[in-house]
């Protein structure tokens, strides 16, 4: 939250103006479309009789309605306490996006067969993956992070230049790269190691940086009141600089976990059986193909959700200090 | 330590641009004799060749050939689904013995790869939505088709198609598109020619199974004109093993002989396609 000031004032959403200017731009994109084909206009059949040939007058009658239940809603929503009112917007929107996904006219029963195997394979070897990688880039992260940091030549050149390729390579190419080329200098790898491998060496170029930065955002006093104590160079990293930086890296950190549970779907390339793998596969033969992306797509979210939920635990638990 | 796996690792991505090394030639029939499994590459998304099953299982044309050939050669068959382009980038580093996915022997090709045996021909079609006014091939002049990228179709569509394998019937070259959308597999080109007609696309460039199965499941397409190529298709191996390539073409021959091919293509196409036309 910014600032929280203890400034009386009318919320936002209850100022005339506000009010007026939301019901003017619903009320215009909504005329804009044409909705009479819609359930909505058929609801409206006793205003404006058959909606096809409603016209000008259908058009504006069912923006009109629309406009006022939107502008009704959102008035009401800023009566509401704000965790009520940050729930009930969350719903509202995802009972949008239900009502999207209805249009597709999907096959549960065919879902509903495939889920098992859809999380038994493929969600479990999504998660595998992306574990390992995560921890191998974490690692390499750090020590990255340091050598970018040092005044060794070799050591700061040889990271610079690991972040610059693997940042700058996209990592598509890596996955192609590191599964067809490393075998021509005589390691043969399978598909889940360098899946593994490509989704570390990418993944730890880019937590390089952003461990740098969370480090170098520690003001150089705390190094010197730590040197000056006698505090040795881990030590003092350890105790005094890191606990400090972890704040700073912790959004960004996630930021970087939840793409790469995304990201490890490239390796469906090279033949791994991961979520989105299977997800372009299963419904191929019967040409139900939206319905399991569409599954993939929302299992793919429920585990962002999770992985968003313990990194805003993680940064409720570094936030103590800050709380008044 | 973490800088010399770093160094290793950049210094073999810099070895694969600056040139590559000979493949390795190995005696992949020993390997596959001596571990009583051949495993075997194929697509998973090309149905009815090779695709999964209601039980989640490969299944397809390709996948009963592959494992009719383990049969030949006395072991099991284990199949492995890299992506098409990684198939074809050739240098299998003996992750997989041997190809069944309907791959066109094509002289370039044979660059990279041995072909044993030509198993099936497939007819390659043209396919238009349902509302498209063309009634020949010839209607479609200057309008955009889609095809699989780097498939025969694609090439066939872009005027670029060499079939020199022996017995490959001859073609002529009835389109003359505007332009040529590639597509990652023929399901996302059906899916773009669906929109409506000349939406994204104006016709599509695919196998006839592949379009008949699209028409099946209640894609608004439909044929146009005749076949416009028989595609002979083969099983592919790496260079390097005449004996392995001589089982399989064994294999090959005798199924041919007494009517297992037949019968499979009869199971998946409901036609022989196992000899020319």
């Amino acid at each position: 939250m910014l600032y929280p000031d203890t400034v009386e004032a009318e919320v936002l959403v209850h100022k005339l103006w506000f009010v007026a200017t939301m019901f003017g731009i619903v009320l215009l994109v909504f005329m804009a479309f044409n909705m009479s084909g819609t359930g909505f206009a058929e609801l409206m059949r006793p205003v404006i009789g058959e909606p096809s040939t409603s016209g000008l007058y259908g058009r504006f009658a069912i923006g009109f309605s629309i406009a006022v239940i939107f502008t009704l809603n959102v008035v009401l929503i800023g009566f509401a306490p704000l965790k009520l009112q940050i729930g009930i917007v969350w719903l509202e929107l995802l009972l949008l996006f239900i009502a999207f996904f209805e249009t597709f006219h999907l096959s549960l029963p065919f879902i509903r067969e495939k889920l098992p195997f859809l999380i038994s394979q493929g969600v479990v070897t999504t998660l595998y993956v992306s574990a390992i990688s995560i921890v191998i880039a974490s690692v390499i992260a750090v020590a990255g992070a340091v050598a970018k940091l040092s005044n060794n030549g070799f050591a700061y050149a040889i990271a610079s230049f690991y972040t610059s390729f693997f940042r700058g390579l996209p990592l598509l190419m890596q996955v192609y790269l590191i599964y067809l080329g490393l075998p021509q200098l005589g390691f043969v790898i399978n598909a889940v190691p360098a899946g593994i491998l490509a989704l570390s060496l990418c993944y730890g170029a880019y937590m390089t940086e952003i461990f740098r930065s969370g480090i170098q955002s520690i003001d150089r006093g705390q190094w010197e009141a730590s040197r000056s104590m006698g505090f040795g160079f881990a030590l003092t990293m350890r105790r005094i600089i890191l606990p400090q930086a972890l704040p700073v890296i912790i959004p960004p950190t996630g930021n970087q976990f939840i793409s790469m549970l995304k990201d490890s779907s490239l390796v469906s390339v090279i033949g791994v059986w991961e979520l989105m793998f299977l997800a372009r596969t299963l419904g191929q033969k019967t040409f139900q193909h939206m319905e399991m992306l569409i599954s993939a797509a929302v299992i793919y979210w429920m585990l962002s959700i999770c992985l968003e939920l313990i990194q805003s635990r993680i940064e409720r638990h570094y936030a103590r200090s800050k709380v008044r | 330590m973490t800088f010399w796996n770093r160094r290793q690792l950049t210094m073999a991505a810099l070895a694969l641009t600056l040139g590559a090394y000979p493949a390795h030639a190995g005696a992949v029939l020993d390997r596959v004799t001596s571990a009583g499994t051949l495993k075997v590459a194929t697509d998973a998304n090309w149905a009815p060749q090779s695709f999964m099953n209601a039980n989640n299982e490969l299944d397809g044309f390709d996948v009963d050939v592959a494992k009719a050939i383990g049969k030949h050669l006395g072991v099991k068959v284990e199949f492995v689904t890299p992506g098409w382009d990684i198939i074809t980038a050739g240098n299998w580093a003996g992750r997989w013995d041997m190809h069944v996915g309907s791959m066109t022997p094509t002289k370039k090709r044979a660059e990279i790869f041995d072909f044993p045996a030509v198993y099936y021909y497939t007819p390659a079609a043209v396919a238009v939505h349902k509302d498209s006014k063309a009634k020949t091939l010839a209607d479609l002049d200057g309008k955009v088709v889609g095809a699989t990228s780097t498939s025969t179709f694609e090439a066939y569509a872009k005027k670029d198609l060499t079939l020199d394998a022996a017995g490959a019937p001859a073609f002529e070259y009835k389109l003359n598109p505007k332009e040529v959308h590639s597509y990652e597999n023929s399901t996302t080109a059906f899916d773009d020619l669906r929109l409506g007609d000349g939406v994204r696309l104006d016709a599509v460039v695919s196998s006839l199974p592949s379009i008949l199965d699209a028409v099946k499941a209640g894609y608004p397409i439909k044929q146009v004109g005749e076949p416009v190529f028989y595609e002979p298709l083969a099983i592919a191996i790496e260079h390097g093993d005449p004996e392995l390539s001589g089982k399989i073409a064994d294999a090959v021959k005798a199924m041919k002989a007494d009517g297992t091919l037949s019968k499979l293509s009869e199971k998946w196409y409901g036609q022989d396609y196992s000899k020319t036309n």
